[in-house]
């Protein structure tokens, strides 16, 4: 009798655990369906339209002539491979840039025992963080100034009068870019850093390991995995998400040199306002980031 | 053997410190920039101390360029997108923390993707329901815009502090006659705060930061956040340095502030959310 009064209380709080479970998570399903489902679907009927509301409300269908517009321009696979140009520089000085300063700090962490260095730390721990938290046009706008053919104070520094928005447009906007999603690698490197077991160190101090042989046999090996998952989800938003830097500086050009993915799709729909080809555009760029997510859920789970 | 390590400590030391100072250029140049008048500005050699500063640049802000009701327009989306992500949010990550029903795994799943999506895909289809709806030029649809891609971020970045919380208080709970979501508000919570304050930081930089939206569906000062205040300093016909400069400044305080003193928990968050 015990059994079965406990077995109905289960299957009612069984019910009601359900019940909840929907309860909580319908606001959010409901919030994402009605602004996100039903816009993409929408996305994919005026992908078979030819819609520019400039020249006129109508919006004939037109089949696949906007994927075939995308899939044969020059525009659109320029724009390609210069978000793949820039997502690979751009991580790649992030990553080196994130790990020496992440080495550099927990050395200083970890030998911390004067106040000064105490003090270092903790600065360096809370400036390192500001750039993440620019807004990105602001860290656009600052680099603009920064990197001005007329008064940069970087030209002046080194002594030059290069302008570096014209004659190196991707180089300067990964160097703005790297500067603000730097923290990411660097903090995710930092606490992956900290947490290798320090007795591993002295094993090897004592066994006469130089300090190469820790870094590669000891901390590269330590942090590998970590640095992998960041570099990948960095990679991932780079591809997918840049926009506010090339927006906020050179917007797109000289010649669309620096014309990234995110930014032809919006110049497309509201510059152009070719509303059907920027359809099309977008629907290619959500296959995109749905093959990337989903390579990105593997490789989570492979770790 | 101590002396040997010396000058390695203070080349590492002095690496760290060029390095710090490096990272606080853009900024800290921002910020002299901002009291210089024009014509200081344009000196082909830049000085690093303002000879006559000024906050005039400031004063443009608002008398020049509207940055009173630029402000409100920020704040009040900001506050739009904290509230909606954090209520839904928080529920949706414990509801999937705790419980498995139908579809559970899909939905999580779905959201899960929708956190690669690039922001720039959803511009165009989200500006033409707005404007069905007769929300362009309003707080509401950049709240929605920059609220339907941070909710997943929020669930996604949630979750694991729900996961981390032993179920017995819960339990404890439940037996004290409190209903499923009598539990999530009394007991976990007030247990996940760490995790509030993660997310409530993240939604705020989302709302106060968002370029995108703001610039497409605002098209009056009435609604215009902001960040697409500064893009209107650049003109085609002339930047206004001075002013911009002071904007910059003006428009990151609020997050670098948070950043600065909330620096634990940004990371941690960071951490969960890769």
């Amino acid at each position: 009798m015990g059994s079965a009064m406990s077995r109905g209380r289960t299957v009612r709080r069984g019910v009601a655990r359900w019940r909840a479970g929907i309860l909580l998570t319908l606001p959010s399903f409901l919030f994402v369906f009605v602004f996100l489902v039903y816009p993409v679907a929408n996305l994919v009927h005026t992908s078979f339209r030819d819609f520019s509301p400039l020249r006129s409300s109508a919006s004939p269908f037109v089949g696949f002539k906007n994927y075939d517009w995308m899939l044969h321009s020059d525009t659109v696979w320029h724009s390609l491979g210069v978000t793949l140009a820039f997502t690979v520089l751009s991580v790649l000085v992030e990553l080196v840039i994130g790990l020496l300063v992440a080495l550099l700090l927990a050395r200083l962490v970890m030998e911390m025992k004067s106040a000064g260095a105490r003090f270092l730390g903790k600065a360096a721990n809370g400036i390192f963080i500001l750039p993440f938290a620019a807004p990105g046009i602001v860290a656009a706008v600052a680099w603009k100034m920064l990197l001005h053919p007329q008064f940069s104070p970087i030209n002046a520094i080194l002594g030059v009068q290069i302008p570096w928005f014209t004659d190196f447009p991707l180089l300067s906007i990964v160097v703005a870019d790297a500067w603000k999603t730097m923290p990411l690698i660097l903090f995710l490197a930092l606490s992956a850093l900290l947490s290798i077991d320090n007795a591993q160190f002295e094993a090897a101090r004592m066994d006469g390991a130089r300090p190469w042989q820790e870094f590669l046999f000891l901390t590269l090996p330590g942090i590998l995995p970590v640095l992998a998952v960041a570099c990948a989800f960095r990679a991932v938003d780079a591809f997918t998400k840049v926009f506010d830097i090339v927006f906020g500086t050179t917007g797109g050009g000289p010649a669309n040199d620096t014309q990234v993915f995110p930014l032809l799709i919006w110049q497309t729909a509201f510059s152009n306002l070719h509303f059907g080809q920027a359809a099309s555009l977008s629907i290619f760029a959500i296959v995109i980031s749905a093959g990337l997510g989903w390579f990105l859920m593997l490789f989570r789970r492979v770790r | 053997m101590r002396k040997r390590f010396r000058p390695a400590h203070l080349l590492r030391t002095l690496a760290l410190v060029v390095l710090l100072l490096a990272t606080l250029l853009p900024i800290v140049w921002m910020l002299i920039s901002s009291f210089k008048t024009e014509d200081e500005i344009y000196l082909a050699r830049p000085t690093w101390i303002p000879r006559a500063p000024t906050l005039a640049n400031y004063a443009a802000l608002f008398n020049q360029f509207g940055f009173a009701r630029l402000t409100l327009n920020s704040l009040c989306i900001t506050l739009g997108v904290v509230a909606i992500s954090m209520l839904f949010g928080t529920m949706a990550a414990y509801g999937f923390s705790r419980y498995r029903f139908p579809g559970s795994a899909v939905v999580m799943g779905a959201l899960l993707l929708t956190r690669m999506i690039t922001p720039a895909s959803l511009v165009l289809p989200l500006y033409s329901l707005m404007q069905v709806l007769g929300l362009l030029n309003s707080w509401t649809s950049i709240i929605i815009g920059i609220t339907v891609l941070n909710l997943p971020f929020v669930v996604w970045m949630m979750k694991p502090f729900f996961d981390q919380l032993p179920h017995e208080v819960e339990e404890a709970g439940e037996l004290d006659g409190l209903s499923p979501v009598g539990v999530f508000w009394r007991t976990a919570v007030p247990m996940a705060a760490p995790g509030l304050y993660s997310i409530f930081l993240f939604s705020f930089v989302a709302g106060w930061v968002d370029l995108l939206f703001g610039i497409t569906f605002a098209t009056t000062p009435h609604a215009t956040p902001l960040t697409a205040g500064l893009m209107q300093m650049q003109t085609g016909y002339r930047i206004y340095w001075g002013p911009l400069m002071a904007g910059g400044i003006y428009l990151s305080l609020p997050t670098l502030i948070l950043a600065f003193f909330f620096q634990k928990s940004l990371v941690s968050g960071l951490r969960v959310s890769t």
